[in-house]
């Protein structure tokens, strides 16, 4: 059973209180006992949220508090050390925090990689090892044809076209899965000849407007065309619009990407809300994003479309030009 | 050294410092000392409800540590990996609890049998 230690919330008084009256207590020379405390106090400003500049704004409070009036510059001195001993213990909890952040972003960033890996062995799988079996099923199949009366191969004849089609449309979405056009010609050109295979699988317009070609640096490339994948195909799947746009253009160090549709929509307010549900393909997108340090966001009422909007950070122009040839 | 309460709780950290500051750990390495020291003790408090704290000084090759060794005979940890996976501590925050204790330190090695109880091995070198 777990114990509910940490639930006092009542008679728990403010955090800034405790927080002050902890530093006065050690600064008095309570030693280790309040260090504690700073440590638990850290603790908690963790679990209720507290951001890293509320606990300086409240040390920078406690701490004048402290030395108001007094005079005697050793003493001050010592409060001085004693309250930035405090400071640290009470930051430590969050230094374990902010490695765990670290490690999670890592591990999101090799997830994604992998991601991409196993889809380029998928995409290979479907574009040649299928395309090799069905060009052996055509030999088969012209081999049985060549015994067979006129009628009969006629109907053979149907059914090579029908194996056409089939392997026309394998190579397709083996190319959208991992267009080759992403890593030979871009960013650009891939959601190009993504949208256009949308467009017309959907049977609606995909307008595309770019202020700039010019190559990304990988990640980015991938991440782009990922969010744009996702969402076309989620507006195709819900939204029956009759017209998309996808607008892509630069602003102040940020590559900037939204794909607006005129579709159903929905009440974008609940997915703000913490326990509300969101789609598996939202998540991982939104995922994708912040892996790379970008931000996602999501606009749509009932009746007036979607929009989704990306922002990724973008280094300067040279260190662009140097990663994109990688 | 005996973990039964809070007062013992604030003993373990006093002496862990107490012993990172003597090997010559800089004050910053003995916070996070202290911090790992607190989360395992708490781990003991919560779970077992008593345990034991041992610190040591150790000698790698061509270095000196500090190791903290969590012991109890409580109910143990069914699932080590799920233990040790981010957001199942109490406390439900991203890095705190037996993952956070992890990171702060170089070496961890945990051993438990339901029912039994568990042992949280950690250690600390100096740089």
């Amino acid at each position: 059973m777990k114990m509910a230690t940490e639930r006092k919330t009542k008679a728990e008084p403010r955090f800034e209180d405790e927080y002050a009256c902890q530093l006065r207590e050690y600064a008095a020379g309570s030693g280790e006992a309040a260090l504690g405390k700073a440590y638990e106090l850290g603790r908690r400003a963790l679990t209720e949220g507290k951001s890293l500049m509320e606990i300086a704004s409240f040390h920078h409070e406690a701490l004048q508090g402290l030395i108001q009036g007094q005079q005697d510059d050793k003493r001050r001195e010592e409060l001085l050390q004693a309250s930035s001993d405090f400071l640290a213990e009470c930051l430590s909890p969050y230094e374990m925090a902010q490695r765990g952040f670290q490690d999670a972003v890592k591990a999101l960033r090799q997830l994604n990689e992998t991601l991409e890996e196993e889809i380029k062995r998928i995409a290979y799988a479907v574009h040649d090892e299928a395309g090799q079996l069905l060009v052996a099923v055509h030999l088969a199949l012209a081999e049985v044809a060549r015994e067979l009366p006129k009628p009969q191969k006629d109907q053979v004849g149907q059914i090579e076209g029908l194996l056409n089609q089939v392997e026309k449309h394998l190579r397709r979405y083996s190319h959208e899965l991992r267009p080759t056009i992403l890593d030979d010609l871009g960013w650009l050109p891939a959601i190009r000849f993504l949208a256009e295979g949308v467009s017309k699988r959907a049977d609606l317009p995909i307008h595309i407007e770019a202020t700039f070609s010019e190559r990304l640096p990988g990640t980015n490339e991938t991440t782009l065309y990922r969010i744009v994948q996702e969402a076309l195909t989620n507006a195709v799947k819900h939204a029956k619009p009759s017209n998309i746009w996808v607008r892509a253009w630069k602003e102040n160090f940020a590559l900037c990407c939204s794909i607006r549709d005129d579709g159903a929509g929905f009440d974008s307010r609940l997915l703000r809300i913490p326990s509300g549900r969101k789609g598996l393909g939202l998540i991982a997108m939104q995922e994708r994003v912040s892996a790379i340090g970008g931000t996602l966001q999501i606009e749509s009422c009932p009746g007036r479309g979607t929009e989704i909007s990306i922002r990724l950070p973008l280094e300067d122009e040279n260190a662009n030009s140097r990663l994109a040839r990688g | 050294m005996p973990i039964n309460s809070d007062q013992d709780i604030v003993v373990a950290r006093q002496k862990g410092r107490a012993l990172a500051t003597e090997l010559g750990f800089p004050p910053g390495d003995a916070t996070l000392i202290a911090t790992a020291i607190s989360e395992l003790a708490r781990n003991i408090v919560s779970y077992a409800r008593k345990g034991h704290i041992t610190l040591q000084k150790i000698d790698g090759l061509n270095r000196e540590g500090l190791s903290v060794i969590a012991s109890d005979q409580g109910p143990g940890i069914t699932d080590i990996r799920q233990a040790m996976r981010d957001g199942f501590s109490t406390s439900g925050s991203l890095g705190m609890g037996l993952p956070g204790v992890r990171r702060l330190m170089d070496e961890f090695e945990i051993k438990s049998q339901p029912g039994r109880g568990t042992t949280v091995v950690v250690k600390k070198w100096k740089q």
